[in-house]
């Protein structure tokens, strides 16, 4: 293989692995949108109690305490950040989304939970501190290289938990009757109510599911990005740029952006720098709202349009 | 009409907590000191360590009867790392704290946004975190700095990286910030004076995470014989174990020599694991010093924040530039003029971080401690005598 | 559109209402006499100035914008770049900064002719980042991370048979800012009170049924727009030379939707409410400076609270309390918003 070819699929790959990391993170806002048509503000911070929740049972639970490997200590820790998540999303659905619900009014609720990223945030930072945290994943160290290729294992395990992720999500919508209940709360609110669901409920459950699935990515994060209680904000930015990009609320469009964001900035580091990583994803971002204001994929809900 | 009573009586609530904070007792035989740290944000990370090291030294300077019957008496103030913020809060601590020297702030931009208003006020400013060379280089009189600016830290590694490792070719990596870029300069300068050439400059921001894509671009550029790297401690653990699994540096089994300046704490090595092999940097605090000074500091400092704790280079300038303000005391300081006019003629003043000598700008000219160390296989440091 | 614009601007002024107000302007630096509350004073000035510039366009055409600090800092840099670089007079400078945030904000309203809702607000943050990051890597002319150093406040201004006015001094600088403020204040509330404000609140309520009265969408929210990113061009204008220094970082995005907050907080598509949110979410974080570690939780607490407990903002819950107080029924003249 020629050394560009190697480089261009070496660039490939990592980026493949970073849009993996994007799309658990914007898998989320994109489902609370959906059903909802709101945005969560707090989701990064969601991200970072999942990855300290991790941290902890990762570090000292599992291992120092019960005894277990680095490694299986490592993927139970994976399900601590999802409950950690989940009881997260209980507490400010309670708190915030189930008091302000009302579908006209989406500005309310953005204002609301960016008061609970500052709260998040700053509790974190005065349990946790602000010196980063060094989070080892036993399987970051461990390099698979093919010639010139390599990738870690980590990675591995990332592709394979965001595939099951979006698999597990996507039955779960379509071959439920839950998931279908919550389509239709996504399309029309009364359908959903004729359907004799409760609609707190369903509501609930979203974001339950949402912020369990911030809490997971915060343990997959967790080992690669710098761990303070600020960690989550540094993705959460492009999160909000890929779940435009994809189509607001639509699933496939935010897994194929999210792995698009994540090759575009493997590349853009390559050819034009790392600083300019954002102008690029926001141009693209623009471009595509100019081109195609609807998502990569073409969706039903015109009001937004 | 309501919204404009609302906004006055806004304003008197406002009056009313002036009057509550303001005012402070006027005691005698009483240095004042405001330190400006970011306590919010992710800058914080220097204020924590920043407030304990200025905390301990505290403890003991006003220890018994202080310095001859002077205690120093301290407000911390959170800055937040930003000139807005920074420039509020040091008109806050002037008028409600009175200080008579005010130490900070960290970050450079918040440091250079402060130092008119000091200088204006005509309290000395002594700063022991901030590398941007304008700060000594604008003729403030008021403005002194323990903390070695970029020229100083840059430049050595660029003569030593052409001189004593016999490079002739560079990647520099730095933070896009104000010290990062200073430092990265500093480099490249005296790196390309003496002939060697910079293959690539990348610079990222604050808030990138993943550091493969960058280690596979440098790994495609081919042979590099050091990488000069100016990064804050998070992001350089990630940027180190990206360099060795993409083969560039020795820790991955490359033969680059990745190249750090003072901006790393004691334990990096710890974190970053094998890949940090081979690592030289500039170390300023050294904690296996022998020096009694540095001795006696790690030791307080264990009795105080926990034996497992070894203090950082920020906890270091921290605590020296209480000594240094209680030297000046001892020295027959007892108002911001004195203060600066003791600090001026200070010589060789020893410190944990070295000995202190201001220059004509206030800069600390004296940088005989700082010294090369790399990194050993074991992760311990051998020092290069440079 | 020229005509309707002239005729909002020849209305009468509510003159109880402006003296009140200068009086409270007059006041204010002298119960916050030191430099540190008076700078604080500057700062809620401009704070002003940016909630009701996003107002503008949340509350009164209904358009979601989050990009409102990329217009405040177009002001910034255009106004300190003329001037440090090109030697321009302040005045001018600062004329040319509003034009240019204006003009940006009116390429911004292209986007806003055809986007809505929540993605109008991402596209409007995507725009919000692309001037971060332009401040960031255009080195030659913002000197990028290094920032700009040595901002001198606002030239004296020297009028025959009067004394000279410095802008040195705090209190002269809050008048000057307060002043533009009150001045906008004045030109916005009669706008809104004009045929041009039903024509925003037409689009604000239904887009649809406003275009088959035959008013131009596209048009009218372009006005809004533009209006909008000059004000806040405006409020950037004083701020370097205000801080004396200008760095990228005080035009993050956290700016925006800290405007943002001000709007909701204070009361959306209302006139006096964002001023009220401007205020209490400027001396907000600076009372709460005795919490110590513990402030910004109490903050972040405090903006869900008011969101929850005060839906239609300060100055809805104000009305209702008077209103209870009163034994009556609250007015619904002026309630939030949407």
């Amino acid at each position: 293989m020629s050394d560009f070819l190697a480089l261009i699929l070496q660039q490939s790959i990592n980026g493949i692995y970073l849009g993996c990391l994007y799309v658990l993170v914007a898998l989320g806002l994109t489902l609370i949108y959906g059903v909802m048509n709101q945005i969560n503000f707090a989701h990064a911070d969601f991200v970072t109690v999942g990855a300290f929740a991790a941290f902890f049972s990762a570090t000292r639970l599992f291992t120092k305490w019960m005894g277990m490997s680095d490694g299986t200590g490592y993927v139970l820790s994976i399900f601590m950040a999802l409950a950690a998540g989940a009881l997260l999303g209980l507490l400010v659905n309670a708190a915030v989304f189930a008091p302000l619900r009302n579908r006209s009014d989406e500005l309310r609720p953005l204002i609301a939970t960016i008061g609970v990223s500052v709260l998040l945030e700053n509790a974190q930072l005065i349990l946790f501190g602000p010196i980063p945290f060094q989070f080892d994943s036993p399987f970051a160290q461990n390099t698979i290289r093919f010639g010139k290729i390599f990738f870690s294992e980590q990675s591995v395990l990332v592709v394979i938990v965001a595939a099951l992720a979006i698999g597990g999500l996507y039955s779960f919508m379509k071959f439920t009757f839950l998931g279908k209940a919550l389509r239709a709360v996504s399309q029309d609110r009364e359908t959903a109510g004729l359907m004799g669901i409760n609609e707190n409920f369903l509501i609930a459950l979203t974001i339950v599911i949402a912020s369990a699935l911030a809490g997971m990515a915060g343990a997959l994060l967790g080992p690669v990005i710098v761990l303070t209680p600020f960690a989550g904000a540094s993705v959460i930015v492009k999160a909000f740029a890929i779940v435009i990009i994809g189509g607001f609320g639509n699933m496939e469009g935010t897994i194929i952006a999210g792995i698009l964001v994540g090759i575009i900035e493997a590349f853009t580091v390559q050819y034009l720098g790392s600083g300019v990583i954002d102008l690029v994803v926001f141009v693209l971002l623009l471009f595509m709202l100019v081109v195609k204001p609807t998502g990569l994929i073409a969706e039903r809900r015109e009001e937004n349009v | 009409m309501i919204g404009f009573s609302a906004l006055k009586s806004g304003a008197l609530a406002a009056a009313v907590g002036l009057a509550a904070l303001s005012a402070p007792a006027i005691a005698q035989n009483v240095i004042r000191v405001g330190v400006l740290v970011p306590i919010s944000g992710p800058a914080s990370y220097f204020g924590v360590q920043g407030k304990e090291g200025v905390a301990l030294a505290l403890e003991q300077i006003n220890r018994g009867n202080g310095i001859n019957g002077i205690k120093l008496d301290v407000q911390f103030e959170d800055s937040a790392c930003s000139p807005l913020q920074a420039t509020n809060t040091v008109k806050r601590v002037l008028e409600q704290f009175k200080p008579h020297i005010v130490v900070g702030e960290e970050c450079s931009d918040a440091s250079l946004a402060i130092a008119p208003i000091l200088e204006q006020a005509k309290v000395p400013m002594l700063n022991a975190g901030s590398a941007a060379n304008q700060l000594t280089e604008s003729g403030y009189k008021y403005v002194f700095r323990i903390f070695p600016n970029a020229a100083q830290q840059g430049v050595p590694l660029g003569r030593n990286a052409y001189t004593k490792l016999g490079a002739r070719t560079a990647v520099l990596l730095h933070v896009k910030t104000n010290a990062g870029v200073d430092n990265a300069d500093g480099f490249a300068k005296e790196f390309e004076a003496a002939g060697g050439k910079i293959l690539a400059r990348i610079d990222f921001a604050q808030d990138v995470n993943d550091f493969t894509p960058i280690a596979t671009r440098i790994a495609a550029l081919g042979k590099v014989d050091v990488l000069p790297t100016f990064a804050l401690e998070g992001q350089q653990v990630r940027l180190s174990q990206a360099l060795a699994q993409a083969r560039v540096v020795k820790g991955g089994g490359g033969t680059g020599i990745q190249m750090g300046s003072i901006w790393l704490p004691w334990g990096f090595e710890a974190k970053a694991g094998q890949a940090s092999q081979g690592y030289i940097r500039i170390v300023q605090f050294d904690p296996t010093e022998k020096r009694k000074m540095v001795t006696d500091f790690i030791d307080a400092f264990r009795a105080k924040y926990g034996a497992d704790k070894t203090p950082t280079h920020i906890n270091a300038h921290a605590y020296d530039t209480m000594l240094l303000i209680a030297e000046a005391v001892r020295r027959g300081a007892r108002d911001s003029e004195s203060i600066r006019d003791r600090f001026s003629k200070m010589r060789d003043v020893e410190v944990t971080t070295g000995k202190i000598t201001f220059d004509a700008k206030g800069q600390n000219s004296d940088m005989s401690v700082i010294h090369f160390v790399e990194t050993q296989a074991d992760l311990s440091w051998k020092g290069l005598n440079w | 559109m020229s005509r309707r614009v002239a005729d909002a601007l020849s209305r009468p002024v509510r003159w109880p209402a402006f003296l009140g107000a200068l009086v409270v302007i007059a006041l204010l630096p002298m119960v916050l006499g030191t430099p540190y509350w008076r700078g604080i004073l500057v700062v809620c000035a401009m704070n002003v100035l940016l909630a009701m510039s996003l107002n503008l366009v949340i509350g009164y055409t209904g358009q979601l914008s989050l990009g409102q600090s990329g217009f405040f800092a177009i002001g910034a840099y255009v106004t300190t770049v003329l001037l440090k670089s090109y030697g321009w007079n302040f005045w001018l400078a600062g004329v040319a900064a509003v034009l240019a945030a204006g003009l940006v904000g009116l390429l911004l309203a292209a986007f806003a002719a055809r986007l809505r809702g929540h993605y109008l607000g991402i596209a409007s943050l995507g725009f919000a980042v692309i001037v971060y990051q332009i401040l960031i890597n255009w080195e030659s002319v913002t000197k990028g991370v290094r920032g700009i150093y040595g901002i001198m406040p606002p030239p004296p201004i020297r009028l025959p048979g009067l004394p000279e006015i410095s802008f040195g001094n705090q209190a002269t600088l809050f008048y000057l800012v307060a002043g533009i403020a009150l001045c906008v204040y004045v030109i916005l509330d009669n706008l809104v009170r004009s045929p041009i404000g039903e024509t925003l609140r037409a689009i604000r309520e239904d887009e649809i049924s406003a275009a088959s009265l035959g008013v131009n969408g596209a048009r009218w929210k372009a006005f809004s727009f533009g209006v909008s990113a000059a004000i806040a061009g405006l409020a950037g204008c004083f701020y370097p030379g205000f801080v004396g220094t200008l760095v990228p970082d005080a035009f993050g995005i956290v700016e925006s939707f800290t405007m943002l907050a001000m709007v909701i907080v204070g009361g959306m598509g209302t006139m006096i409410g964002p001023v009220i949110g401007a205020v209490v979410l400027t001396f907000l974080p600076e009372v709460l400076r005795g919490f110590g570690d513990f402030r910004l939780i109490v903050y972040g607490l405090a903006l869900t609270l008011v969101v929850l407990f005060m839906p239609g903002g300060i100055l809805q819950a104000w009305q209702i309390l008077t209103a209870r107080l009163r034994g009556t029924e609250a007015s619904e003249s002026t309630g939030g918003g949407r």
